[in-house]
C-alpha cells in the first residue's frame, strides 16, 4: 500500500529525512519510534502533503501512485489520514459543519454522492458515542477550547468518520493521561481492519502497550536505524534511544 | 436648516477633503472629485418606506420642523462633505418617532443613484426602531449622504447599512449620532466598497448609560476602496462603546479603518472597546487600521486592538488534509473570520441578508485574489 524508498526531505535549507525507506501492507500496523528531532513529524507531514516539506530525493508510492506530486486534499480523498500531534483550532467553524464539509468533499472527489446533513449527523453521532465525544463538542467551534484529550479524541473520531485506508497517527499519545490514552487507543483498535494500514508515530513505548504494532522502526537523524517486532519497543524503553541507535 | 454659519459657508471654508488632512490620509477625495463637481451634483434618488406611526417631513414642501431645528446645534463640528449634502440636497427628509413608540417594521432608506442626500431621524424618549439603509450600485459620479440620528433617553435604534460594490462611484456618508441617557445605538455595516468609499460615524455619548455598539464587515475585491472612520465621544460619565470591524481585501483593494475614542475630562466610568482586523487575500491588497485614543479622565476602561494578516497556513493545511479543496478551505476560513460579526446581528432575517452579502462579495474578493 505504501512504499517509501530512499526518501530525502528538506525543510527550508535543512535536510531532515536522509534516506528513509519503509513499506506498509494493508492490515499492518507499524510503529515509528524516535527521539525529538529525529524526523518523525517531518515524515507525517510529508506523507500528508504539507507545503514547505520538499522531497529532494527518493520516492513515495501509495497504491502504486506517485504521492509526491499529489495535492494534499487529493491524498485525503484517496484515503490518507493524518491525526495531528497538535490539532488546529478554527474559530467560527463548528465541528459538525467541518465534518460534513470534509466528508462530502472527499466523497465528491471520489465520484460518490454527497450525504445530507441528517445522514452525516446520524453517522457522526454513532461514532462519537464510543469515543466519548459529546453532542456539545460537535456544536462548538472546531477544537476551540477543547482539552488535549478532547482534541485527540476528535482526531480519532474524524478517522472513524472518513474511514481512511492509510492512517498516520502523529504522537497521538502526547499530552494524554492514562484514561484518555486508553479511550484513544481503543478507538484506534476498533478501526484496525484487513484493508487498513496504520503508521503509529510515537516517542514513548507506552502507547504501543495499547496499540500493538506488527513492526517497529526506530528513526534517528532522518534514517531508520533499527527494525523489529513489537518487542523492540520494550527494548527501547529499557535501553533508551542512545543504547539502540548507537 | 441650521443656526450659525450655514452649511454652504462651512463647505466653502473647508473645501474638498484631501490626503494631507490627518482624517482623510487614506482617502484622497480631492483626487477623484473637485468642488465644482460637488456643487453641480444633484439630489440623489431614493425610495423611502416609512412604517405606520412615524412622522415624515420633506424639506422640499415644508419648513424644517421645530422638533429638528432645536436639536441641530448639538451637531457641533460639521465636516465639509456633511455640509455639502445639507446644502445641495434640497429634497431632504426628516423622520420623528414619537415617545415610547416601539416600531416593528423597519424604516427603509434605499439610495438608488449618485447625488446628495440628507436625512434626519429623531427618536423621542423610549422609542425603538430598526433603520435599514441600502446603497444600490450606481454609475460614475458622487454619492454624498448626510444622516443625523438623535436618540433621546432610553431609545433603542438598530441601524443596518448595506452598500454593495459600486466600482465607478465615489461614495461619502457622514453619520452623526447624538445619544442621550440610557440610549442604545446598534450599528451593523456591510461594505462592498467603491472607487472611493468613506463612511464616517461621529457619535456623541451625551447622557449617562448611553451605549454605542458598532460592528461591520468590509468585503473587497478588484480596486475597491472602503474607509470606515469612527469618532466616539464619551462626553459624560458611565457610557459604553463597542466596536468590531473585520475586513477582507483581495485584488488591489484597500480597506481602511480609523477609530478615534475621546474620553472627556470628568467622564469617569467610560468603557470603550475597539477591535479592527483585516485579512489580506492578495499581495496587492492593502489595509490601514488606525485606532486612536484621547483620554482626559481617570478611572476609565479602554481596550483596543488592530491586526492585519494572511490566512493561517496551518489552518489551511489542516482543512486540506481532511480533503477540503484549497479554494473551499480558504472560503471556509474567511467565513470563519467574519462569523463573529455576523453572530452579532440579532434579527434572523437581517443575519441571513448579511451572509448573502458576504457570499456575493467574497466570490469577487477571492477571484481577484489569485
Amino acid at each position: 500500500m505504501l512504499d517509501i524508498k530512499d526518501l530525502h526531505v528538506a525543510v527550508g535549507a535543512t535536510e531532515i529525512l536522509k534516506g528513509l525507506s519503509l513499506s506498509l501492507k494493508p492490515g499492518e500496523v507499524h510503529a515509528i519510534m524516535g527521539p525529538n528531532g529525529s524526523g518523525k513529524s517531518t515524515l507525517s507531514y510529508t506523507l500528508a502533503g504539507r507545503a514547505g516539506y520538499d522531497v529532494t530525493e527518493g520516492s513515495i508510492l501509495y497504491n502504486g501512485e506517485d504521492l509526491i506530486a499529489m495535492p494534499t486534499e487529493e491524498r485525503a480523498a484517496k484515503g490518507i489520514f493524518l491525526a495531528l500531534q497538535y490539532p488546529v483550532e478554527i474559530p467560527g467553524v463548528t465541528t459538525m459543519m467541518f465534518l460534513k464539509t470534509a466528508l462530502n468533499a472527499q466523497r465528491r472527489a471520489r465520484g460518490e454522492s454527497e450525504l445530507d446533513a441528517l445522514h452525516v449527523l446520524k453517522l457522526v453521532r454513532e461514532k462519537a458515542k464510543a469515543l466519548n465525544v459529546s453532542e456539545e463538542m460537535l456544536k462548538r467551534a472546531l477544537n476551540v477550547g477543547f482539552s488535549g484529550g478532547e482534541k485527540k479524541r476528535l482526531e480519532i473520531l474524524q478517522m472513524a468518520v472518513f474511514e481512511p485506508q492509510l492512517a498516520i497517527l502523529d504522537e497521538t499519545d502526547s499530552g494524554l493521561d492514562i484514561d484518555a490514552l486508553k479511550i484513544v487507543a481503543e478507538g484506534v483498535n476498533r478501526l484496525r481492519s484487513p484493508d487498513r494500514a496504520m503508521l503509529v508515530i510515537t516517542h514513548y513505548q507506552r502507547l504501543l502497550d495499547y496499540i500493538v504494532p506488527d513492526r517497529v522502526h526506530v528513526l534517528a537523524k532522518g534514517r531508520i536505524v533499527r527494525e523489529g517486532g513489537k518487542e523492540l519497543a520494550h527494548e527501547l524503553e529499557a535501553k533508551g534511544y542512545e543504547g539502540i541507535a548507537a | 436648516m441650521s443656526v450659525g454659519p450655514s452649511p454652504l459657508d462651512i463647505f466653502r471654508a473647508k473645501g474638498v477633503p484631501h490626503r494631507r488632512m490627518e482624517d482623510w490620509k487614506y482617502s484622497d477625495l480631492r483626487s477623484v472629485v473637485d468642488a465644482e463637481a460637488i456643487e453641480r451634483t444633484q439630489d440623489a434618488d431614493a425610495t423611502i418606506e416609512v412604517p405606520l406611526g412615524i412622522r415624515r417631513v420633506d424639506f422640499e414642501n415644508t419648513d424644517v420642523p421645530r422638533w429638528l431645528t432645536k436639536r441641530l446645534p448639538a451637531l457641533k463640528a460639521i465636516g465639509a462633505m456633511d455640509a455639502a449634502a445639507r446644502t445641495y440636497d434640497t429634497a431632504g427628509v426628516a423622520f420623528l418617532v414619537p415617545a415610547e413608540m416601539r416600531v416593528d417594521d423597519p424604516l427603509q432608506l434605499d439610495i438608488l443613484s449618485s447625488g446628495h442626500k440628507q436625512f434626519a431621524l429623531v427618536l423621542e424618549k423610549g422609542a425603538s426602531l430598526t433603520l435599514v439603509e441600502t446603497h444600490r450600485v450606481a454609475g460614475a459620479g458622487l454619492r454624498n449622504v448626510s444622516l443625523s440620528l438623535f436618540l433621546e433617553e432610553g431609545v433603542q435604534l438598530t441601524h443596518i447599512r448595506e452598500a454593495k460594490f459600486s466600482g465607478d462611484l465615489v461614495s461619502v456618508e457622514t453619520i452623526s449620532v447624538i445619544q442621550e441617557e440610557g440610549s442604545r445605538y446598534i450599528a451593523r455595516f456591510l461594505t462592498g466598497g467603491a472607487k472611493l468609499s468613506r463612511t464616517e460615524v461621529n457619535i456623541t455619548l451625551a447622557g449617562e448609560g448611553a451605549e454605542a455598539d458598532l460592528s461591520g464587515v468590509s468585503v473587497l475585491g478588484d480596486k475597491a476602496h472602503a474607509d470606515i472612520t469612527t469618532r466616539i465621544d464619551h462626553a459624560v460619565p458611565n457610557t459604553t462603546s463597542r466596536q468590531l470591524f473585520k475586513k477582507v481585501a483581495g485584488g488591489k483593494s484597500r480597506a481602511v479603518y480609523q477609530g478615534k475614542i475621546i474620553v472627556r475630562e470628568g467622564a469617569v466610568g467610560s468603557d470603550s472597546r475597539q477591535t479592527a482586523k483585516a485579512l489580506l487575500l492578495s499581495d496587492r491588497a492593502e489595509a490601514d487600521l488606525k485606532p486612536e485614543l484621547e483620554i482626559l479622565a481617570d478611572d476609565v476602561k479602554c481596550a483596543h486592538g488592530a491586526a492585519v494578516g494572511d490566512l493561517d497556513a496551518e489552518s489551511l493545511f489542516y482543512l486540506r488534509s481532511r480533503g477540503i479543496p484549497e479554494s473551499e478551505a480558504r472560503g471556509l476560513l474567511i467565513h470563519a473570520f467574519l462569523q463573529e460579526v455576523v453572530d452579532g446581528i440579532e434579527d434572523e432575517g437581517l443575519r441571513g441578508a448579511a451572509v448573502e452579502f458576504i457570499d456575493s462579495g467574497l466570490a469577487r474578493a477571492m477571484e481577484s485574489a489569485s
